[in-house]
């Protein structure tokens, strides 16, 4: 199967190359796309991580991120008819990615009127830690934590765009270009993102730049 | 037209994350090695994107893929009744249509029915009819005045008598 896989990922050069890994999803995605299910459990095996990955550094819920990397991976199953190798794989599964985030997110948003304050952790994922009384620097862990949320949050609080261009160069490390693909937009747009997205982070954080925070590390 | 520390501000996360062309970020480094409020700009936004490394990445549970494909198979076996109940819903569509129709054929004529009697008559019959129905009018209104006439009968008798 690997060897047609390559031969059908090498005939399309419409595919953005950037390594053999991104054309062989493409091939993948054609062997599946013409009934072979193998093709698609290599895909997911290949590419669960770097969703669920992305998905957690929208919504902060590794729960919630997994169910959400199956809807993903539900699209892409049922877009395989339809399915035309115009970019990377990666740009197209990133773009879906990004839209069932964001999807994610504004259904949170409607429903935190229901939601106490009390049950909306600060810190992203799980129930608040305590500091343990064995660990020799409590206060540390204390404002590591904090800081993890303050960072989350301050992400969380960028515009929609902003946040996905964040997200795709930060953690992803895409380039400008490569997002651009996947938000549909110019470089030029993306340049332009980009940067007022890190000068509000800037704004956002500036407290934990001057006190030094960021720079206490545990034990 | 811009200054040259907006300018360079403009570009300034491009430039930190090497997205410039040689010779713009050879401008922009001329420009920070002699802007020290340029370079403290630059130094915060590095700062602050350091910080992002603070987030800690997703905890993946192993199985995905075995999970995801036992999704696959329920989404397949969703897919094959959805295509069995397809004919059924299709029949189901048609009568609901049909019977729509009809009710709107039947609210239709109610209310051109309605709409007719409203109005002025215009065949022969509808003419008859509206006579019957002044005809009628009159008559409540002759017996009026058949009781009016009746009363100043007797008020000019009553008065004839007093008189003799």
């Amino acid at each position: 199967m690997a060897k047609a896989i390559a031969i059908t990922a090498g005939t399309y050069e419409q595919a953005g190359r950037r390594g053999a890994a991104a054309d062989y999803d493409v091939g993948l995605m054609l062997t599946f796309q013409k009934g072979d299910e193998l093709a698609f459990q290599e895909l997911v095996e290949r590419n669960h991580s770097r969703v669920i990955g992305l998905i957690y550094r929208f919504i902060s819920d590794s729960t919630d991120a997994e169910d959400l990397a199956q809807e993903v991976f539900l699209r892409i199953y049922r877009a395989r008819k339809t399915y035309k190798p115009t970019a990377k794989f990666s740009t197209w599964m990133f773009r879906i990615t990004a839209n069932v985030s964001l999807n994610a997110l504004r259904s949170r948003a409607n429903r935190r009127d229901d939601v106490s304050i009390d049950q909306v952790s600060d810190f992203g994922d799980g129930p608040r830690a305590m500091p343990d009384p064995d660990c020799a620097m409590p206060d540390v862990r204390l404002h590591q934590q904090e800081l993890q949320g303050k960072v989350q949050d301050a992400i969380q609080a960028l515009p929609e765009k902003q946040q996905i261009a964040v997200i795709l160069n930060k953690y992803e490390g895409m380039s400008y270009a490569d997002i651009a693909r996947t938000i549909g937009c110019s470089t030029m747009a993306v340049k332009s993102l980009l940067a007022r997205a890190r000068d509000n982070l800037k704004d956002r954080l500036l407290l934990y730049i001057r006190t030094g925070r960021g720079r206490q590390r545990v034990g | 037209m811009p200054s040259p520390c907006q300018w360079v501000r403009s570009v300034l996360a491009a430039y930190l994350g090497g997205e410039l062309k040689p010779s713009t970020a050879r401008a922009v480094r001329r420009h920070l090695e002699t802007c020290e409020a340029c370079r403290a700009h630059a130094r915060l936004l590095e700062e602050s994107w350091r910080l992002l490394d603070e987030s800690p990445p997703a905890s993946i549970r192993s199985g995905f893929t075995s999970r995801m494909m036992a999704r696959i198979v329920e989404e397949k076996e969703l897919q094959a009744m959805e295509a069995r109940l397809r004919p059924h819903r299709l029949r189901r569509q048609v009568v609901s249509s049909v019977l729509g129709l009809a009710a709107g054929l039947i609210v239709g004529f109610a209310l051109y029915a309605w709409a007719g009697l409203t109005q002025e008559p215009n065949s022969p019959i509808e003419c008859e009819v509206s006579r019957s129905v002044t005809f009628l009018q009159d008559v409540d209104l002759l017996d009026e005045m058949a009781v009016i006439e009746a009363m100043d009968r007797l008020m000019a008798r009553s008065s004839s008598d007093s008189g003799a």
